[in-house]
């Protein structure tokens, strides 16, 4: 089962919020911890029990580690760590780190292959998160197996994030605050919005972004810039949409969760880009990776002695490395065992070391010449690096292997352009291109609405019923009228729901 | 204590208001670079070790809140 089932829509999540809403108060947690495991039983069956585990797993271990101070509390996080770790990478990277070894060593090792547990690099990080949290006195132990269980668990989330921290999410999860008719309205309109972007604009999208993925020596050109282009939209289109569902289904609910998106492509940057794009994994990193490595002992005595003898900047630097290394090498390795992937993380490794290593030449350039980087050309042009940086990236992170991906990008620069042969081999026809080019267009002006702070739900609160009533089934038809379904389509998975 | 924090600051950057700022995190004025590189500073003048649990907004927002956690630590 998942998010786009008709299942799921019509029956499940309206029965869910039916018996929510017939549940007292106090009980309205067991609704939905009930519905969470259901959800994913329905989905992975036996292996719910991996699921059911961690939670018991993560819960009791914070009460342990909450009992210890000193080392004792240290040894007792790592432990816990390790497990949760372990379990991650015996499930997701065993068979390729067995290879790299069989590799190295000259012989081949198998590994059983085991189902890969749906949501587990989601619930994991989250799982760590809170632990951390706990070891670091933010946080007191749960004694409430049931809100630690339904952080973990809860369905809207548990596919693709946004990875919540426990005190941002799991008081609201529990609060069994009631469904009121505008939560009910802004929820379902949130969830309507999202399944418009991924079903009318990403699905329509792929059919396209496979064609050119899977023959990347066949295009060039502007073709090739197209169908990068077209992967770009189709990831943003597809991965906020879905994230609009889940925030819309917990909106119903009155549940806060964090958001996870931005307006991205209005970053100037690559290290605004990630500040604005997969907000929650970002901030999972910085806060338990990235500020971690850079207060240890190593790196905070490297940094020192760095100034000491090199000055402020070249200390600046090397601390940076250190720190970001492992940062952009998880963020890689997270989203799979493939070696793009990895490479991926260290594309914008040493994008972002080039950004500090060259930002104080920057501001003499801006203080001399009396430029501004943030008004007239120089923003334009650094809105389109931006873009440029962003497209190479995707490509890298979507095609099969790295060499695949440096054959693409570097298509782009070669001719003849075949868009017409690429559209005919996508099979999108005219009324595809305009359904595509109306998505983006109204992405665009609900991200341009955001950016410039016109909240759009206390807009559409503000407006006569009619208007509301127009709006919402306006949207309704464009789901039924431009959704990609049914003859000639097929069905797109989520993208983030793999890793 | 507040206005060597400040001065500190300015070193990092000096086109912020930090006398009167309180949501130097929050908005984006300063960034995990920053905050790791001020880290160092302070642990240098004032003799403190700050740790990873200390890196919190809240103990960044406002050059009152840093002194704050200064005094704690030292």
């Amino acid at each position: 089962m998942s998010y786009q089932s008709l299942f799921y829509g019509t029956l499940f999540l309206p029965a869910v919020f039916v018996l929510y809403t017939l549940t007292k108060q106090a009980y309205r947690k067991y609704v939905l911890l009930g519905a969470s495991w259901l959800f994913y039983f329905l989905a992975m069956h036996r292996v719910t029990w991996v699921l059911v585990a961690t939670c018991v797993g993560v819960y009791g271990a914070a009460l342990w580690i909450d009992r210890a101070s000193g080392r004792q509390r240290t040894f007792r996080l790592t432990c816990a760590i390790a497990l949760l770790a372990g379990a991650l990478i015996r499930v997701k990277y065993a068979g390729w780190i067995a290879d790299g070894i069989g590799m190295l060593a000259g012989h081949q090792f198998s590994v059983r292959a085991l189902v890969v547990p749906l949501g587990i690099s989601y619930y994991t990080l989250e799982a760590i998160g809170y632990l951390c949290e706990v070891y670091w006195q933010h946080q007191a132990a749960d004694r409430d197996f049931v809100r630690v269980a339904l952080f973990l668990s809860f369905f809207p989330q548990i596919m693709e994030g946004p990875i919540a921290r426990y005190q941002d999410s799991a008081a609201s999860l529990c609060a069994g605050q009631p469904i009121t008719g505008q939560s009910l309205r802004n929820g379902c309109l949130r969830m309507l919005w999202g399944f418009f972007k991924k079903m009318a604009g990403a699905d329509r999208l792929s059919l396209l972004v496979t064609v050119i993925f899977s023959q990347p020596h066949r295009f060039h050109g502007w073709a090739a810039l197209l169908g990068s282009a077209a992967y770009v939209a189709q990831l943003y289109l597809e991965f906020s949409g879905m994230i609009d569902v889940t925030m819309g289904t917990a909106e119903v609910l009155q549940i806060h969760l964090p958001e996870n998106f931005r307006q991205p492509f209005f970053s100037r940057s690559a290290s605004e880009f990630w500040r604005r794009w997969h907000i929650t994994l970002g901030t999972w990193l910085k806060t338990y990776v990235f500020f971690p490595v850079s207060t240890s002992h190593l790196v905070v005595n490297g940094n020192r002695q760095a100034r000491k003898k090199y000055g402020r900047q070249t200390a600046k630097v090397w601390t940076s490395f250190l720190a970001l290394t492992p940062v952009w090498l998880f963020n890689g390795f997270w989203h799979g065992a493939k070696w793009h992937y990895i490479f991926y993380g260290l594309y914008y490794l040493v994008i972002l070391m080039l950004e500090v290593i060259l930002e104080p030449a920057k501001k003499r350039f801006y203080s001399r010449t009396g430029f501004s980087p943030d008004r007239g050309l120089f923003s334009i042009l650094r809105w389109l690096r931006t873009l440029a940086i962003i497209v190479a990236g995707e490509v890298i992170f979507r095609a099969d292997t790295v060499t695949t991906a440096f054959t693409m990008i570097g298509n782009v620069f070669r001719g003849p352009s075949h868009v017409h042969a690429l559209l005919a081999a996508s099979h999108l026809d005219f009324s595809d291109g305009f359904v595509v080019v109306l998505c983006l267009i109204l992405v665009t002006v609900v991200d341009v609405c955001r950016e410039k702070g016109v909240h759009l739900f206390a807009w559409f609160d503000r407006q006569p019923t009619a208007v509301r009533w127009a709006l919402s089934y306006s949207l309704i038809f464009a789901l039924i009228c431009f959704g990609a379904y049914g003859a000639g389509y097929r069905k797109v998975d989520m993208i983030y729901a793999k890793f | 204590m507040e206005e060597k924090i400040i001065k500190m600051l300015e070193e990092n950057d000096d086109s912020i208001d930090y006398a009167n700022e309180t949501h130097l995190i929050d908005d984006g004025l300063l960034d995990s670079f920053g905050v790791i590189a001020l880290v160092a500073d302070f642990e240098d003048a004032f003799d403190v070790e700050i740790g990873t649990a200390d890196l919190v907004p809240e103990n960044f927002n406002s050059v009152q809140a840093i002194a704050a956690l200064i005094r704690k630590r030292a």
